[in-house]
Order: structure tokens, then C-alpha cells, then sequence
């Protein structure tokens, strides 16, 4: 009897982002008339798909008990790469030689940029045995830096229809960044769910000591994921870029903290082990959905990052809570 | 038996090897063109001159707009007693939206040196001078004679923004910034963007177009 009311409680548990998101949904379609309309309704999907490829790479990391605090840097440095190598390509003029990149050439490079940066936060977290915090907090200063050098400071902007399609096109009658962030969490749902690597992240989130005894390469999966979140921060990166035509050298700050955010209301518990992809994926709906609603309802942006902040300290509470009934 | 399965897996190995090559062979090949430096330069120089535009921009119809632009003590007086006609009478935009700009001028002292801007104590307010990072359409779309019809393309009107930033961080700020103290006087000129419906009069930065 117990037993059946402990697993009911659980269930519930599970449930209470979907509830959440639920009651959002219909405080603000009761206040604003523009809710639920078709246009608002794509309008928020296309406004959450950047988030929830940096938040489906964070939950990797959280899941492992990590952090990730370089996605916002990251996410700039790879749009800024991307546009500068489409638009400008390199020029080697004691060659006499121009290395023009295509598209697909350009995005390759932001997204191994992104890979690249990420395998670093990662070789110096095991490696050297820094906190993930403070490696990753490092990465987010120099990734900022390298994308001021690279842009001086200016936007780059004109990279043309081509590369617009990446952000504003539609396909099939939805949005291209919902497709990409659709394929990101359907490849992030298997490696999780159904590989050897995805037993392993949850493995050492829970008990990282443990899963050493048992033989599995802990520094291997963190460079690995690290190197995920990395490449994952590079899409977001292009597709920021692509949508605003133009690589804005401050692109992605505070970014880092919508991505947490979603994990966390997405019932990923900061301390490893515990959470899944699919709930961040509700997370991040649902600050897409509160900023949305926020800014129909006409509140100013400083309360809007006051309720924000409110609504992750709820969400942390009544986790902790949950943990400790469970 | 094992030497069979052996070689068998030596086999899949190289298949392996040989079909990830030829993968990365097609998406480089894909992914990068090669030409001569000399004709890609001669190819551009045909193309919309941003940087030409924007200074011709700036001299012909920026400045001589700055001479009539309101002094921003009245124009935030204005704003605050007025905020309908402020924005109908001195604010311009190219875009939809709250966020318009204007032109303004003024005179104040430097009350501190920061290190992307200058502290300004004007007699009726404080507000700040961007320095560093010199963003935006401010001063594109302030003057109200930027005429975004004449445009085909969004990135030429992107490319004009960004070439006057260029411009006005080159020939106006690098120029006064070694040289300002605290205690300072400092005449300026440029403009700011206000959002007409969170409309904050407390944090007002100018981007200059002028530093005396």
C-alpha cells in the first residue's frame, strides 16, 4: 500500500513540469488574447530551439554533476567564425590566394570550433582536475575575448538568404530551427536512453567513485560530453546568426543561465544522476512560454528577469523537496 | 576459424577507414573553393561601397542635422512632462517597434572615466558617453534622413550601421578619449535610443558623433 502511494508520489513528480507548463499556458492565455494563436505558437518554438540545444548538451553535463558556464561565449565565438569565414573567407595575400567557404564549409568550421572548445573544458576538467564551474567560467572569458578579437569588436553582418534559411526558413510548414533543435533532441534522447555512453553519464553523476570501480574511462565520457555540449553551443551559435542575419559580438550573454535553468525546472538534478533529456526539453518550453507571456502581457524586461529568477528557485525548492520525500 | 574472423574484421576495419575518408574528402571538397586574391578584390569593388556611403553619410547629412538636434536636458524634460510629443517631434526609426532614436547635444563634465564609457554630470541629469563598443543603428537612423527604400538589400542598410560605428570610433573617439579627464567639459553631439513604451530616463547613453 505504501509502496503503490510512493509510486503514485513519484509519478507525480515526473509530472510536475507538464503540469506547470499547463498552468502557465492558461494563466496567460486568459490575460493576453494573442496566446494561442497559430503565428505565437511558432513565434515560441522558433524563439526555444537555441535553448534547447544548449540545455539538451547541459543536461549531459549536469547529469554528470558538472556545469557548464561557456555556452553563451561559445555559442558567439562559432556564429562569429561561421559568418566571418562565409562572408569574408581567409585571405593569403603573399599567395596571391583566397580560401572561400561554402555553407555547409563555414557552418563545419563554427561547429568544430564549438567541439573544439568544448574538448578543452573538458581535458582541463580532467586533466587537471579543475572544477567544472571554474574551467568552464575560465572558457566563457577567453571564448568572449577570441570573439571580440575576431569580430573587433563589430557585428558581421549581410551573410545573405542562403544563410538566412538556417534561422528564418521553413520546411514542410515548421520553422528550420525547430526541425534542428527536433533532431538534436531525438540523437540526445538515444545517446541517453539507449547507449553505452548514456548508461555511463548517469553512471558517474550518480556515483562517480563507483562507476571507476567498475571500470568505466570517467575522464573518457566527461571529454565527450564536454566536447557535445561544445558542438551543441556551435548550432545554437549558427542558428542566432542565421536568424538575425548579422554575428553580434555579445550574442549569448546570459544565455548560460536560460540553459540551466531549463535543465533545472526540467527536474535535472544538479547534483548528477538524475533527469532527463525530455525534461528539459519541458523546461525550456517553459521559459519560452514565460518570456513570451511576459513580454504579451507588456511587463517591463526588469521585472521579467525578476520573475525569472523566482520561477528557477521554485523549481530548485520543489526538487529538493522531492528528493527528500523520495 | 579465429585467423578467418581475423581477417574479416581487418576487412570491416579498412571499410570502415575508407568509407569515413571518403566522407570527409566530399565534405571538404563541399566545403572549401579556392581563388585568386587579385580577383575576388576586383569583383567587391564593384559592389554597394558601405564604407563610401556611410562617410558620405555622415559629412552631408549626419553633422549638419546635429546643429539643430535639441539639447538633451529639454529634450528629457520634454519626455517626462510630454512623452507623446517628444517621440512624434524629435524621434526617428527605420524599424517597427519601441525603440526610436534620437539626436541630441549638450554640454557637461566628465565625472568619471570608465572603461567602456564617460560618466557626463550635464546641469540637469547624469548619463553616459559610449567609448568602447560603438553598436547599433543610433546614429543611422537618428537623423531621420536615412532612406531605408533605397536599399535592395538588408545587408548594405547593415553594412552602412556597422561602417559608421567604424568611422565615428576612428575620426571621434580615438581622438578625445587619451585626452579626457575627470573635471573635464565636454561638448557633445550624437544620439540615444529610448524605448517609447519602458521608456527609462535614468541610464541614457549617447553615442557621440561629436566630442569637443
Amino acid at each position: 500500500m505504501q509502496t503503490t502511494l510512493e509510486t503514485q508520489k513519484q509519478r507525480l513528480s515526473k509530472l510536475q513540469p507538464l503540469i506547470a507548463l499547463f498552468v502557465l499556458c492558461l494563466i496567460i492565455g486568459l490575460l493576453s488574447d494573442k496566446f494561442f494563436t497559430v503565428s505565437n505558437f511558432w513565434n515560441v518554438l522558433r524563439q526555444i530551439s537555441v535553448n534547447i540545444c544548449l540545455s539538451v548538451g547541459m543536461t549531459l553535463v549536469v547529469l554528470m554533476a558538472g556545469i557548464d558556464l561557456s555556452v553563451g561565449s561559445v555559442l558567439a565565438l562559432c556564429g562569429a567564425i561561421t559568418a566571418g569565414l562565409f562572408k569574408m573567407g581567409i585571405e593569403l595575400p603573399s599567395q596571391n590566394l583566397y580560401i572561400g567557404f561554402t555553407l555547409l564549409g563555414a557552418s563545419l568550421a563554427g561547429v568544430l570550433t564549438g567541439a573544439l572548445l568544448g574538448f578543452f573544458n573538458g581535458f582541463v576538467i580532467t586533466r587537471f582536475k579543475v572544477p567544472s564551474f571554474v574551467a568552464t567560467l575560465a572558457m566563457l572569458t577567453v571564448a568572449r575575448g577570441l570573439t571580440m578579437l575576431w569580430t573587433k569588436g563589430f557585428p558581421i553582418s549581410g551573410l545573405g538568404e542562403q544563410f538566412a534559411y538556417m534561422g528564418t526558413g521553413w520546411f514542410l510548414g515548421v520553422p528550420v530551427p525547430v526541425w534542428i533543435s527536433a533532431v538534436v533532441v531525438a540523437l540526445a534522447v538515444f545517446l541517453s536512453d539507449k547507449t553505452k555512453l548514456g548508461r555511463y553519464i548517469y553512471a558517474i553523476g550518480g556515483n562517480e567513485n563507483a562507476s571507476l570501480l567498475s571500470g568505466i574511462n570517467i575522464n573518457k565520457v566527461k571529454i565527450i560530453v564536454y566536447t557535445i555540449a561544445g558542438a551543441l553551443a556551435a548550432v545554437g551559435g549558427l542558428m542566432v546568426t542565421s536568424r538575425l542575419d548579422s554575428a553580434q559580438p555579445n550574442a549569448g550573454t546570459g544565455y548560460e543561465l536560460d540553459s540551466i535553468a531549463a535543465v533545472v525546472i526540467g527536474g535535472t538534478s544538479l547534483s548528477g544522476g538524475k533527469g532527463s533529456i525530455w525534461g528539459t526539453v519541458l523546461g525550456a518550453i517553459i521559459i519560452g512560454v514565460l518570456n513570451n507571456g511576459l513580454v504579451l502581457l507588456n511587463v517591463s524586461p526588469f521585472w521579467q528577469q525578476v520573475v525569472k529568477g523566482f520561477v528557477i528557485l521554485l523549481a530548485v525548492i520543489i526538487d529538493k523537496a522531492n528528493s527528500k520525500n523520495g | 576459424m579465429p585467423l578467418l574472423e581475423k581477417k574479416n574484421n581487418k576487412t570491416l576495419s579498412w571499410l570502415k577507414y575508407g568509407i569515413g575518408s571518403a566522407v570527409v574528402l566530399l565534405l571538404v571538397y563541399n566545403s572549401v573553393y579556392f581563388r585568386k586574391l587579385d580577383e575576388v578584390k576586383a569583383e567587391a569593388s564593384g559592389k554597394f561601397d558601405a564604407a563610401a556611403f556611410a562617410k558620405t553619410f555622415l559629412e552631408k547629412q549626419l553633422t549638419p542635422k546635429l546643429a539643430t538636434a535639441p539639447d538633451i536636458d529639454e529634450l528629457t524634460t520634454l519626455l517626462s512632462t510630454d512623452k507623446n510629443k517628444a517621440f512624434e517631434m524629435y524621434s526617428h526609426a527605420t524599424a517597427i517597434g519601441n525603440i526610436r532614436y534620437f539626436l541630441v547635444k549638450g554640454q557637461g563634465t566628465i565625472t568619471q572615466i570608465n572603461e567602456n564609457d564617460l560618466t557626463i554630470q550635464t546641469p540637469k541629469q547624469q548619463l553616459t558617453l559610449a567609448m568602447e563598443f560603438i553598436y547599433g543603428n543610433a546614429l543611422r537612423d537618428a537623423s531621420g534622413e536615412f532612406d531605408i527604400t533605397k536599399f535592395t538589400k538588408t545587408a548594405d542598410i547593415n553594412n552602412v550601421s556597422s561602417e559608421l560605428n567604424k568611422l565615428i570610433r576612428a575620426s571621434v573617439v580615438f581622438p578625445f578619449r587619451p585626452k579626457a579627464k575627470v573635471g573635464d567639459t565636454v561638448q557633445f553631439a550624437g544620439a540615444i535610443a529610448l524605448n517609447k513604451e519602458h521608456l527609462n530616463l535614468t541610464e541614457i547613453e549617447v553615442v557621440p558623433a561629436s566630442l569637443k
